[in-house]
């Protein structure tokens, strides 16, 4: 439990960390930090609104604390400020909507490949130096090692251009009103396809060398030795001893990889134009709307650090030696 | 001697390298008779462990047991046993204590559990039938019955080492193999758990395939005792003999090397 | 090194980074054109005169390749020795000093560690602006060293245990030289799965800032292309060289890198090797030899 609230305690100092470098860049840059941030806006912002953004973002006459004490109160009253280019929109809500598909996205993509990546590490382990083990490892390899940028690109090429399968962007037929009718979820599901093969090429393949490294590292334990010697069936040793046990790092292991899984995911909307937090992020590069890129980094983090919650709580349960502690 | 209840004969393993191969046991051939503790002595890496692995078929590659070798237990081929057979055969007939007994309970696992898993699978018991028997096992090595709900982490070295020897037990096995069951224990410890193993054999009746580099505890807990060098067995015969006239200049080196010998033989 | 060139797969990875390396080098004797101007009609499809086609605007995608494979792997190694070096210094530092330097390096790092990367690397790049090569590989240095500080430090506290540690500070040796002469050399082998990690990231991060649109586009590197490709909706209009080529270069620069890092992971951890004797094992079991 004390692990748990010490966890608690640092996840806030990382989120503050984060608030923290929104405050200083625009300041630390050349040039004037109010013009830099809103000029994109041009003159079609309203006064009052320019007024109101720049309360949010802590420019207040007065010393830097009390700006920044500004910028960290409209933060924790969940004030991210407006968008600039989807204007009025507030940037919780441009970010909130696109945040829950990237959230069903990369959960699915996420347990799916976690779950067959795990698996295929532990077969390749314990078939050590078959062909299975080969043509698996391999194969792991050169998932992990391509870009997924290029993953996605060459899919979309693959799968939506050339074969014409799956459609080649949006996460549902435009022309259907979102709405828990069979008709709709099938076709977001239709329209996920691609994106959901994408991003567990992606992933796989770190699970898999992941797990099987493990593996292959506790089947030399004694406890292992001593579970086949007592004539444990092969797969309850497997299973029982052997992955349940690997599984505790490979889950830490998740933990560090979520920020790769975000990054991942983000690229893999914007190739398939999927209206998660990756495309709208690319739309506010693109039109230059700080409120919008500043704010994604708090809600990236805050993602992180709830999932990096969840993973420590797993590991807490997965580990009598910590529940003690 | 009468019908031997474990016989080894020209067991010969090869370590398979990327190039050459490592002989760790050579022609290796002793017998050990129902009741009876054999020892195994020899300096590190001398190949030990590698026949005790051998006596369970536990190794894996690269680790290679020649063709002509032969492991009888009760006139039966280890060898050539099934994955049932050989499954049926492991812990119900031969047990085995550990090098490294106490990182030998799984971490995760509570100690109940792993008394379960051995006794559902050999004896088909359910639940409530394996508790007890873990109780009765618990108490026959000092532990309190009571804890059989931890995990091993919260049991001090030795205990697991005591917990284990339970484990081994558990079934009735006809011969329990000890891979330096007593390193990293004090020596008080190391005693006291030496004594009670040489009072449930008594009680039991299995035989001990006892491995150490320490020949005076050797000769103090065997019957009779075998001395390896290089993987070779270059010297066997009983305990009293190995002490007093010593064959092989090996044997002789290993008892120069030891300054005195204190207190008798283990009651 | 020697065990290095023993290893098959890091082989075959160091011959497709050298393949890469060699090809950047001779790219003038490699093609005519010039990479940056336009030196055709807008996407044509490959032909003699481009081998791999044109872009939007006329430039040959060939020439802009092998070009590009230069910002590529300069922006990957800088960067990765830029990362490599931080995380080094920071984790020896901590890992030997202990105390309060330790708690203070250590928060550091774990807070670097749960703040998602790439989204702060949005951040940074989008406030620069347009982001050059040199300033990509600056600000992948500043954020990323996390990962190879915290193993470092790891391997360091084990190092520091050693006895030859202990006899060089009852000679009174100073720190620092203690860390570089005594520590160092003896957590290498980390360093070196750090290094070769950090610039599989940094290649993989600088074409994905690029790819966002964060770069300077008139640096000729192969995330660039994906984004002047992307822009041009090359996909769409049939035009599938523009786009692939620098897949397939990004891919197979990844690939040859982590094999390498592979093969260093091999030897650093024994347990994991294959190596020759399951197949001779196997053999000898088929033969009727032995047997387990
Ligand atoms: N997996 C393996 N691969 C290659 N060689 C091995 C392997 N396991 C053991 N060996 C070698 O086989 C020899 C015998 O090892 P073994 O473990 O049987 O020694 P031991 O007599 O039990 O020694 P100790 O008293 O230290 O436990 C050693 O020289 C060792 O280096
Ligand atoms: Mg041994």
């Amino acid at each position: 439990m004390a692990f748990l609230f010490r966890r608690l305690a640092f996840y806030l100092a990382a989120f503050l960390a984060a608030a923290t470098i929104n405050f200083f860049l625009p300041r630390l840059m050349p040039g004037d930090p109010i013009q830099l941030m809103f000029s994109s806006a041009g003159a079609e912002l309203p006064p009052e609104s320019l007024e109101a953004l720049k309360l949010t973002f802590g420019f207040v006459d007065g010393p830097l604390w009390q700006q920044y004490l500004t910028y960290l109160g409209s933060i924790f009253t969940g004030d991210l400020g407006r968008s600039i280019k989807y204007f009025p929109l507030p940037v919780t809500s441009v970010l909130g909507h696109a945040l829950i598909w990237t959230l069903v996205l990369m959960g699915t993509a996420t347990i799916i490949s976690f779950i067959l990546g795990t698996w295929l590490g532990v077969m390749a382990a314990w078939k050590r130096g078959s062909r299975f083990d080969v043509i698996v490892s391999v194969s792991a390899i050169f998932a992990t090692s391509v870009p997924a940028v290029v993953t996605s690109l060459i899919v979309l090429f693959v799968f939506g251009f050339t074969l014409d399968w799956f459609p080649n962007g949006y996460a549902a037929d435009p022309s259907l009103d979102p709405a828990f009718t069979l008709q709709y979820i099938s076709s977001v599901a239709y329209h996920g396809v691609l994106p959901m093969v994408t991003l567990c090429t992606v992933l796989i393949g770190g699970f898999t060398v992941t797990m099987r490294n493990n593996m292959i590292n506790l089947l030399g334990e004694d406890y292992i030795v001593m579970a086949r010697a007592k004539g444990l069936s092969d797969r309850r040793v497997m299973l029982w001893y052997a992955a349940r046990n690997a599984l505790l790092p490979t889950v830490s292991s998740l933990a560090i990889a979520i920020g790769t899984i975000l990054g991942g995911s983000l690229v893999t909307e914007v190739v398939f134009n999927y209206p998660g937090l990756g495309n709208v992020l690319y739309q506010a590069i693109l039109a230059r709307d700080y409120p919008v890129i500043q704010g994604q980094l708090l809600i990236m983090t805050a993602t992180m650090l709830v999932a990096n919650f969840i993973v420590d709580v797993s590991y807490v349960l997965l580990d009598p030696r910590l529940k003690a502690a | 001697m009468n019908q031997p209840l474990l016989s080894v004969k020209n067991l010969t393993i090869d370590y398979i390298g990327d190039e050459t191969d490592f002989r760790a046991v050579d022609n290796v051939s002793f017998d050990v008779a129902p009741g009876e503790v054999f020892g195994l002595a020899g300096e590190s890496g001398c190949g030990k462990s590698t026949i005790a692995f051998a006596i369970s078929r536990l190794h894996r590659p690269p680790a290679l047991i020649r063709t002509g070798s032969e492991i009888l237990l009760d006139s039966r081929e280890v060898l050539d046993l099934n994955p049932q057979e050989l499954a049926a055969f492991r812990w119900r007939e031969v047990a085995m204590v550990f090098q490294s007994a106490m990182n030998s309970l799984n971490p995760v696992l509570r100690v109940e559990a792993q008394f379960y898993d051995v006794l559902k699978t050999h004896l088909g018991m359910t639940k409530a039938q394996a508790r007890e028997r873990t109780a009765e096992m618990l108490k026959l090595v000092d532990i309190n019955p009571d804890r059989m709900r931890d995990y091993p982490h919260q049991f001090s070295g030795g205990m697991r080492q005591r917990i284990v020897i339970a484990i081994c037990l558990a079934l009735g096995p006809k011969m329990v193999v000890m891979d330096e069951p007593t390193t990293a224990l004090d020596v008080v410890v190391q005693r006291e758990i030496l004594q009670r193993i040489n009072e449930l054999r008594k009680k039991l009746g299995f035989s001990v395939l006892f491995i150490t580099h320490d020949l005076g505890l050797m000769v103090q807990f065997c019957d009779r005792i075998g001395i390896m060098l290089g993987g070779k067995l270059v010297e066997q015969n009983t305990a009293q003999a190995i002490y007093r006239t010593p064959q092989h200049d090996y044997t002789k080196k290993l008892w120069a090397s030891f300054p005195s010998l204190h207190g008798g033989v283990l009651a | 090194m020697k065990t290095l060139l023993r290893n098959r797969k890091a082989l075959v990875g160091l011959a497709i980074i050298a393949t890469i390396a060699i090809l950047a080098i001779a790219a003038p004797l490699l093609t005519e054109y010039n990479p940056a101007t336009r030196t055709g009609r807008p996407h044509q499809a490959p032909s003699m005169d481009h081998i791999l086609g044109t872009t939007r605007i006329g430039q040959d995608v060939f020439a802009r390749v092998l070009y590009g494979a230069r910002t590529s792997l300069m922006v990957g190694f800088g960067a990765g020795l830029l990362i490599t070096l931080v995380g080094t210094v920071l984790g020896i530092v901590a890992g030997y000093r202990g105390g309060k330097t330790d708690e203070v390096i250590s928060f550091f790092t774990n807070m670097v560690l749960v703040v998602p990367n790439l989204p702060l690397l949005l951040v940074l790049a989008a406030f620069i602006g347009q982001a050059s090569p040199v300033v990509i590989a600056l600000i992948l240095g500043a954020t990323s060293w996390a990962w190879g500080a915290r193993v470092t430090r790891a391997e360091t506290l084990s190092v520091k245990q050693k006895d030859f540690v202990k006899s060089a500070e009852m000679m009174g040796e100073r720190q620092w030289r203690i860390m570089a002469f005594e520590i160092f050399p003896n957590v290498i082998s980390i360093v070196g799965i750090n290094f070769i990690g950090s610039v599989i990231f940094a290649i993989i991060t600088q074409a994905t800032l690029e790819f966002l649109g964060l770069g300077d586009p008139r640096a000729i590197s192969w995330g660039n292309m994906l984004f002047a490709a992307q822009k041009a909706s090359a996909l769409s209009v049939g035009a599938w060289w523009e786009i692939l080529t620098p897949c397939f270069a990004l891919a197979f620069l990844g690939i040859g890198m982590s094999l390498l890092n592979f093969a260093v992971d091999e030897i650093a951890n024994p347990r994991l090797r294959t190596g020759n004797r399951l197949g001779r094992w196997s053999l000898l079991v088929r033969n009727g030899e032995g047997r387990l």
